[in-house]
């Protein structure tokens, strides 16, 4: 046959009858297995369109086209996708996904289905010089629909019928589920006190008004409410350590004012989609990009200079470069003068600060010395925590940097030196060449990037998830901060370390405060997260782990908890072997994303007599939970985010109404606060502190309403903007119409936000010279506390390698990666397609070879935690000794195990450390983290049984 | 007859985030409401090197760069585009409440031996660590100027806008013979075997009718997309592509003239064996002068000159911003709202 153009022209059909006609000019309604509404909607638009095609073309005369290209005459059926693309209203939402996104998006609905997502970018610019924050947005945000319509989604209330984790359950009314889930409340009070009543969610920022919905609740009832920054291990310890602060970052929008950017474990482009295109555009702005990761990433592709190190190995190349730095003299001596403790007097006897206390009869603890320049004498340093004089104004004021000098004390004539003498010392071990045995990168390079980090201002250090989830993540954020600060990039725009990794701060503290804890924070239990999970599943510590400590593990968690440095519930559990009873888990996945899974489920799970799980979605908690309620969607809901990466507060709108038989969070809780008032339980809690508050629960109802004014999602919404200085003037149906840009900041930050420019962190230290809130109120780098002095030897940053030992040889990590954010999107199938569909792990070929492994293999990945089954990714990306696992795969993911199943939990003691400064517990401030990195397995194939 | 004014597109590679943010943009507005869509992604993203989307499509040939014209194969579903896995959600999630026993999700077709997907080889690349390498290509139809799929179809039910070089299939004339799926070289025609027609890319047509952007390119977070029509000199498509000359055609020996344009991407250098840093990128040119070039007749060493001429013309624009000046490339590659890239 010839298929020549001219040939079919004149017989076109020949060959080929024409085929009965398809329902194919109907404009099909939005995607297709749903719910049965949907399904009507669909059928009743396809019919319409089918009646429609059938007219349009009952005579199928062909009519010979003279000229295709730019003459075609037929052209009335492009109505058709004119058609797909109308709207009856289109409405404002984001997603409460712990993604750090905050993306305001516009959703289309038609026939009441909502049907279409697009970003709709119109955040206020800051300035026309920046780049704009609109599209926000990523692949995930755009196919949120799939969840509110899917399978996926949790359709009515359910109770357990089989075992735990059988799959058995009955659907039950609103009123029943209720007063189940009250009813064992009471009791676990009543029996076993109001601290075995557990509350877990993560985090507020994502969900201000449904957060505090259970927390609220909590508060209300004597409850404990758990901690997600340091137990995700997104906490970077060294910033409370060194700064007082829980982290403070810039927004993205600062990025573009560096001109000297080391990426830094920070996979960007996968993790921070919505804000990567501020390092992409910086680099077209000359800025240099420095990618530095164990292997080549999104992020590598799109830098001038990509810096393979060894896992795990960053701390040493940061003090590698620091070397650099102090020897070549390359640090900024005025600026480390005024903001930081390297000038503060250490005794060489003791290794203590010189304290005003050892100097005067009567003197204050917390108030240390320089040693002046001019004087050769002692001065009090200001702004310290003791001091009375909040600036870190010198003054007249010359302080040495370096030397060992006599001071007098009470106790007579001794030797003090300064923090830099001690930390120039101690970074002679770090030599270019040496950190480049450790690290495996080249020394030339390691001291051209400090050079040029060093003397290209401003410089900043973007650091994340990457360098954050090892055991040792204090020292390495130390190591990297002191980067920063000592060539004076900390409080300038542009420059310093700035950490992302999870939607941990949040604007609008106050308000969201006084919403989620009406009888105030200190009334509040909380528990750190890590320490409650660890002791309630009885890990005690690999055997690799042992001589992690010099004492055993207990101990330090003994003494912590004694001294009530670190919480830890019920009270009496490290004595009177009390557990917790009741779990309450909203808006989270606590036990598919938990470290130590195995463990959790061993041996936490059969503890709880009650576990309740509040998701849109059927996720594994759930799965594995007593009772699962059935939450709105992100469509349904008056709510409102906040993330760091900007400086908008963004709201979720009821763009559609709830669907099926779900309930927004604000009133699940509510309605759980109505059954336990129906009890009329009531009791009087003594706190922790020693004080009693008596509670009622005939009133909760009321409470929890605040007499019927917080009745609605939107009024409690309202609430939280009303009561922060963030956004106050500002109202739900403002942010409905365009999201607003915050007025100010509040206590929580460490900078003002300015008109015209992005926010960037320590504005307040280094421009109002403002004390921090360490010890020695400026950045610390000495940290004396006993157990760092004398049983870890960290008072100073140092390197420390991972702690996983080497009975198994591949280091398994399992990042954040781009098609999920957690698990959510794990199981949706618009974004499986464009993977693989089902979880992999990424091996360098040589690794592969090594093991007679082929691509898409199913391979068994274990240690001795546990074991996991998924499917092999070979690439070169991959070096060597590296398996890659991005997270949040549900276990219904896998044939066996969970991502978490061959890691654990190991505590570092110093993160239980209290009564110091700045290290003092604050719930998701400072506490242990649950740190996974630190984790090693072999790959097998695997065999299926036969 | 050549037509009025011309659509284009220019994809800036150097800023491609490989989010897939256009490809689910284009899929759950156009190609998400029937069965015979799964398959089909109007824009896609691919890894570089890699096999693309559908496999292998570069080697498959199209109307007017293969003599045989029966010899053109027709992608497969499952073997070249992927299956569009269904998963067994009721049997696993039980959220209507039930009785099994909790199992496995698992994707139907199970993807075992050769298997494959539109993505299959994300972020698998080439090279050997550390110089492993790749980059990101995202494609939509290049809406060409001299379109196979029009010379390709027996019934002309494709057909080339006079008022913007959209190139359609008539959703009511087609029969789904397919002889476009095979004339495309780039196969962005694809076969919805539901409905028995083909069926593409429309350059979101109703939107450009409103002005507004295309999806693909409005919704692109990494803001790589520059859309205007050929004839606006304003437009910094025309820019790019006219002016700065910086953007180049993929595959412009397939004789199509597409209007789908790229800035080919830099990459970080290369290391010695010893581990000391090299000045040369690590992307082998010769791998970016195989898919880029300007016309159908430049040679390899032609189109290697001038892949390096647009990096030299790139860096030395970056250097001027860096060092204070001023650079209207550098202006229009940092677009600082939408209007900047968009001007339709």
């Amino acid at each position: 046959m010839d298929l020549s153009n001219k040939a079919i022209a004149k017989e076109p059909d020949k060959d080929k009858p024409i085929e009965p006609e398809p329902k194919k000019n109907a404009p099909a309604a939005p995607s297709t297995e749903t719910l049965a509404a949907r399904h009507d909607i669909a059928r009743s638009l396809l019919e319409r369109g089918a009646r429609a095609a059938k007219h349009a073309l009952a005579l199928d005369l062909l009519e010979k086209v003279h000229e295709p290209v730019g003459e075609y005459p037929y052209r009335g059926w492009e109505t058709l996708y004119r058609e797909q693309w109308k709207y009856d209203s289109f409405g404002r939402t984001t997603h409460s996904i712990n993604c750090t996104g905050s993306c305001t998006w516009k959703v289309y609905v038609r026939n009441n289905i909502a049907f279409k997502e697009e970003q709709y970018a119109d955040y206020p610019d800051i300035n026309p010089a920046l780049p704009t924050y609109n599209p926000r947005g990523c692949q995930k945000g755009a196919n949120y629909k799939e969840y509110v319509y899917g399978p996926q989604r949790v359709k009515y209330p359910l109770i357990r019928t089989g075992k735990r984790g059988e799959g058995k359950w009955r659907r039950a009314s609103w009123d029943e589920a209720m007063s189940y889930i009250a009813d064992r409340i009471v009791s676990a009070i009543s029996d076993y006190g109001p601290d075995t009543v557990t509350f877990y969610s993560a985090n507020p920022a994502k969900f201000l008004v449904s957060y505090a919905a259970g927390a609220r609740l909590a508060n209300l009832i004597g409850g404990v409410v758990c901690s997600f920054y340091e137990w995700v291990s997104d906490l970077p310890p060294g910033e409370p350590m060194t700064w007082g602060v829980q982290t403070d970052s810039c927004e993205a929008a600062d990025w573009f004012n560096s001109k000297y950017i080391l990426i830094w474990g920070s996979n960007l482009l996968e993790t921070r989609i919505p804000d990567a295109h501020f390092v992409t555009a910086a680099r077209m702005h000359g800025t240099k990009i420095v990618a530095i990761f164990p292997e080549y990433n999104p992020v590598s592709i799109h830098a001038d200079i990509f810096i393979p190190v060894k896992p795990g190995t960053d701390g040493a190349l940061a003090l590698g470069m620091a070397n650099v730095i102090v020897n070549e003299k390359l640090y900024d001596e005025n600026y480390l003068k005024q903001f930081t403790d390297l000038p503060v007097l250490v005794r060489i006897d003791n290794g203590k600060f010189l304290r005003e206390s050892d100097v005067v009869s009567g003197g204050e603890t917390r108030n240390f010395y320089f040693r002046d320049e001019s004087t050769g004498k002692p001065q009090l340093a200001p702004g310290t925590i003791g001091c009375q004089d909040r600036t870190l104004e010198l003054g007249a004021i010359n302080p040495s940097l370096e030397g060992t000098f006599m001071a007098d004390t009470l106790t007579g004539k001794v030797e003090v030196t300064t923090v830099f003498s001690l930390l120039k010392k101690k970074l002679e071990d770090y030599d270019p060449a040496s950190v480049s045995g450790i690290t495996g990168v080249d020394a030339g390079l390691i001291t051209l990037i400090a050079r040029e980090f060093a003397s290209t201002k401003p410089a900043r250090i973007i650091a994340g998830a990457g360098v954050n989830h090892y055991y040792h993540n204090d020292l390495i954020n130390r190591s990297m901060i002191l980067l920063a600060a000592l060539t004076g990039n900390v409080g300038i725009p542009g420059g310093g370390f700035d950490h992302y990794v999870g939607q941990e701060k949040f604007w609008c503290e106050e308000g969201f405060f006084k919403l989620a804890y009406p009888l105030g924070n200190t009334k509040q239990r909380f528990q750190p997260t890590t320490l409650w999970t660890y002791v309630h599943s009885n890990i005690e510590g690999d055997q690799e782990g042992r001589d992690l400590w010099p004492r055993p593990i207990g101990e330090y968690i003994r003494e912590s908890v004694e001294k009530g440095w670190m919480p830890l519930y019920p009270g009496g559990t490290l004595d009177s072997g009390k557990t917790p009873r009741v779990l309450i888990v909203w808006g989270a996945n606590y036990l598919n994303q938990a470290k130590g899974a195995e463990h959790i489920l061993a041996n936490l799970w059969p503890k709880l007599d009650l576990i309740v799980d509040i998701d849109f979605r059927m996720n594994t908690t759930g799965l594995y939970s007593d009772v699962i309620l059935p939450s709105s969607s992100m469509f349904e809901k008056w709510d409102l985010s906040t993330t760091d990466l900007h400086s908008y507060i963004t709201p979720l709108t009821p763009i559609i109404p709830p669907q099926l038989d779900s309930r927004t969070d604000w009133q699940i809780f509510l309605h759980l606060a109505r059954a336990l008032s129906d009890t009329k339980f009531s009791y009087t809690d003594t706190l922790p502190d020693g004080s009693k508050i008596s509670r009622d629960f005939s009133t909760l109802e009321n409470d929890f309403t605040s007499n019927g004014t917080l009745a609605q999602d939107k009024s409690a919404g309202q609430f939280i903007l009303d009561n922060s200085v963030e956004t106050k003037g500002m109202t739900m149906d403002m942010l409905d119409h365009q999201p607003g840009r915050y007025a100010a900041t509040g206590e929580g930050w460490t900078s003002d936000i300015k008109k015209e420019e992005a926010y960037h962190a320590f504005q307040r230290m280094y421009e109002l010279k403002l004390p921090l809130n360490t010890l020695t109120g400026r950045q610390q780098f000495y940290i004396d506390h006993d157990w760092f002095l004398r049983e870890f030897h960290e008072e100073l940053p140092v390197y420390k390698p991972p702690v996983d030992g080497t009975k198994y040889p591949l280091r398994f990590l399992t990042p954040h990666g781009r098609w999920s954010i957690h698990s959510l999107w794990r199981d949706a199938k618009y974004q499986l397609r464009l993977q693989r569909g089902y979880p992999i792990v990424y091996l360098n070929p040589d690794d592969a070879a090594a093991r007679g492994l082929s691509d898409n293999d199913p391979v068994e990945i274990y240690n001795d935690n546990g074991t996991i089954i998924a499917n092999l990714c070979i690439s070169p990306r991959m070096p060597q000794g590296l398996a890659m696992m991005y997270q949040g795969w549900e276990r219904y993911n896998f044939k066996k195990g969970g991502f978490q199943s061959p890691t654990t939990i190991r505590i570092k003691p110093t993160q239980l450390a209290g009564n110091y400064g700045q290290l003092k517990f604050k719930v998701n401030y400072w506490g242990p983290t649950g740190n996974q990195k630190d984790t090693r397995v072999e790959i097998r194939k695997f065999m299926e049984a036969e | 007859m050549p037509v009025k004014k011309q659509i284009r597109m220019v994809a800036d590679l150097n800023k491609c985030l490989g989010c897939h943010t256009c490809t689910m943009a284009c899929k759950t507005m156009w190609t998400d409401r029937n069965k015979g869509q799964m398959h089909m992604y109007w824009n896609n993203v691919e890894t570089r090197p890699g096999k693309g989307y559908p496999q292998d499509w570069e080697l498959q040939g199209g109307w007017f760069n293969v003599t045989d014209k029966r010899s053109i194969p027709l992608p497969g579903i499952s073997e070249s585009y992927g299956a569009p896995w269904e998963y067994n959600y009721e049997e696993v999630m039980k959220s209507n409440g039930g009785d099994s026993r909790a199992s496995i999700l698992v994707p139907r077709p199970r993807p075992s031996g050769n298997a494959y997907a539109s993505n299959w080889d994300e972020d698998v690349g080439g090279g050997t660590f550390p110089n492993s390498y790749y980059f990101y290509l995202p494609r939509i139809c290049n809406h060409c100027t001299d379109p196979p799929c029009v010379d390709a179809c027996p019934r002309q039910a494709v057909y080339k806008r006079e008022e913007d070089g959209i190139v359609l299939v008539d959703q009511k004339r087609c029969r789904g013979y397919r002889y476009c799926v095979k004339g495309c070289p780039y196969k962005k025609i694809y076969y919805n075997p539901e409905e028995k027609i083909a069926q593409k890319c429309i350059f979101c047509y109703p939107r450009i009718e409103q002005h507004k952007g295309n999806f693909c390119a409005t919704q692109c977070v990494g803001r790589i997309h520059y859309v205007g029509f050929a004839e606006d000199p304003e437009s910094a498509a025309y820019k790019l592509v006219n002016k700065w000359k910086v953007a180049l055609r993929l595959h412009p020996e397939f004789k199509t003239e597409p209007n789908v344009f790229y800035i080919p991407p830099l990459s970080p250098p290369a290391y010695t064996a010893e581990g000391r840093l090299t000045e040369k990128m690590r992307i082998p040119i010769e791998l970016l002068a195989k898919l880029f070039g300007d016309t159908q007749d430049q040679t390899p060493d032609q189109r290697i000159a001038r892949i390096e001429e647009i990096f030299g013309i790139i860096q030395a624009e970056r250097n001027k911003v860096r060092s204070g000046g001023h650079s209207e490339l550098i202006d229009i590659l940092i677009p600082h709202s939408e209007r900047d890239r968009i001007q339709v």
